[in-house]
């Protein structure tokens, strides 16, 4: 099971918990309605748009209503520090949230009693409140963008609004020099995807592989490409693809998706993440080798 | 959901204090942040952070903003809401801008709005990782950047505040005050 985790904001939406199934242009789970927009919304419908190209199990969400309170993120946490070992997902991936320091500890230590550990995958506030706490390494993967690497890599920021205004300034041709540090600061998980003009691949401090084709820069300004981008690699893991390889993948498909919708500044996610089938027709088979059955 | 367990009480780790001169001040704002529903814990401020009150109250320095509003629409009296760990960067209230020749996308720290230069209307928001990130993407998009609700008022969060500070400068830019 892959296992999606994060808030909506809708402040009136309960905790809820299922599969996930799309119909037009909401997403369904347990008859809640989640809006396809920027965050949460966003990564759950990459991910179930390549399940479904794959003929894989649906993603199962993990979802509540949150404008910023912490509400449904406290709700969020604790139902998984109390679950996790019976759903034991082979892939958790945890998003938007309230970071919160305390949960996310006890929550890896829920996950380490799982039959089978699994793989987990943090982004947004999810890998703000990992790195905070000290519980990076613990992590499998995490998808930060050009200012949230300089984050993990200051040791004493606890929020990306904190870091070290040289680093903040950093180009991103100087990524591999933040990498090294949040690697040094027990800032890194043991996979990072670093989003930006160039996306680099780096497993445990070696870089595996960058992208940087097809180059579309105003991608950068359209709210949730960057959360199309962690729900691709999510569902890539969960159909047995290598981290680095899931990774280099959705980097990929992530910037074709975006070429095919000659995108503007002004453009919606939701017309990127409608790309997605046409580019996993004509590259996905060729580049990993996961073709649908 | 009606399937949650019992749980342990959990240790909190705020990763921020807001520091007071009066005791009185402290647990007024501890009633009043309490009763607003956010999690603290009155603590003794390290002394490199100690302004002349021996009570602090460590709160999740991520919530820094609604905090602060809550503090102030209660007039209660604080000094200053601050990191806990010493060596901590200041605040970054810095902005890069790319202009993509129609539009201009302003970034703050992991923030960024896009606004279009002729109309001054807001045309994206994206970054950030905080819950009410994409609430203010909701409320923000479509809207002219002068009559735009203000994320500092509206949010909760530092992602909230980098927001906020990226319209400011959005604002700067199209008033003509600044070059993109």
């Amino acid at each position: 099971m892959m296992l999606i985790a994060g808030t909506i904001p809708n402040k009136d939406l309960p905790l809820t918990l299922g599969e996930v199934r799309s119909d037009g242009e909401l997403l369904i789970a347990d008859g809640q309605r989640i809006p396809c927009t920027q965050g949460t919304g966003a990564m759950i419908s990459a991910a179930l748009t390549t399940t479904e190209y794959l003929n894989l199990e649906a993603p199962r969400v993990l979802v509540a209503g949150d404008t910023g309170q912490g509400k449904g993120s406290r709700e969020i946490y604790r139902y998984l520090i109390d679950n996790i070992a019976e759903l034991s997902p082979e892939v958790l991936a945890l998003h938007y949230c309230l970071p919160d320091m305390a949960l996310t500890r006890q929550l890896c230590q829920a996950a380490g009693k799982c039959a089978k550990r699994p793989l987990l995958i943090a982004d947004a506030a999810s890998m703000y409140a990992a790195k905070a706490a000290g519980l990076a390494p613990e992590f499998d993967i995490f998808t930060p963008d050009a200012a949230e690497i300089a984050f993990l890599a200051d040791a004493e920021a606890t929020h990306p609004a904190y870091i070290n205004r040289h680093l903040f300034e950093t180009n991103i041709a100087r990524t591999p020099g933040l990498v090294s540090a949040a690697y040094r600061n027990n800032g890194a998980a043991h996979l990072l995807l670093v989003k930006g003009a160039t996306d680099y691949i780096i497993n445990d401090g070696d870089i595996m592989a960058t992208v940087t084709e097809p180059d579309v820069p105003v991608m950068e300004a359209i709210g949730g490409t960057g959360d199309t981008i962690t729900g691709l690699v999510t569902a890539f893991t969960f159909a047995g693809l290598e981290p680095h390889r899931a990774a280099t993948i959705a980097a990929r498909a992530n910037r074709m998706a975006g070429e095919l919708a000659r995108p503007t500044p002004a453009t919606r996610v939701s017309e990127i993440i409608a790309r997605f089938p046409a580019v996993f027709r004509n590259y996905l088979c060729q580049w990993s080798g996961v073709c649908p059955t | 959901m009606a399937f949650m367990k019992r749980r342990q009480k959990t240790a909190f780790e705020g990763g921020g204090l807001v520091l007071f001169s009066e005791v009185t001040d402290a647990m007024r704002a501890e009633k009043a942040l309490s009763k607003a529903g956010y999690t603290l814990k009155l603590v003794a401020p390290p002394p490199h952070l100690r302004k002349g009150c021996d009570l602090a109250l460590e709160i999740n320095l991520v919530e820094k903003p609604g905090i602060e509003r809550v503090l102030e629409e209660r007039d209660v009296n604080y000094v200053s809401v601050t990191p806990l760990k010493a060596g901590t960067s200041r605040l970054l209230e810095f902005a890069t801008v790319t202009d993509f020749g129609k539009w201009v996308m302003v970034k703050s720290a992991n923030m960024k709005l896009t606004f279009d230069k002729e109309t001054g209307t807001i045309v994206n928001t994206s970054g950030g990782g905080c819950p009410d990130i994409p609430f203010l993407h909701s409320e923000l998009i479509d809207k002219p950047l002068n009559r735009a609700p203000r994320p500092r008022d509206i949010g909760f969060t530092l992602c909230a505040l980098m927001l906020d500070n990226a319209l400011d400068e959005s604002i700067t830019i199209y008033q003509g005050e600044k070059e993109p």
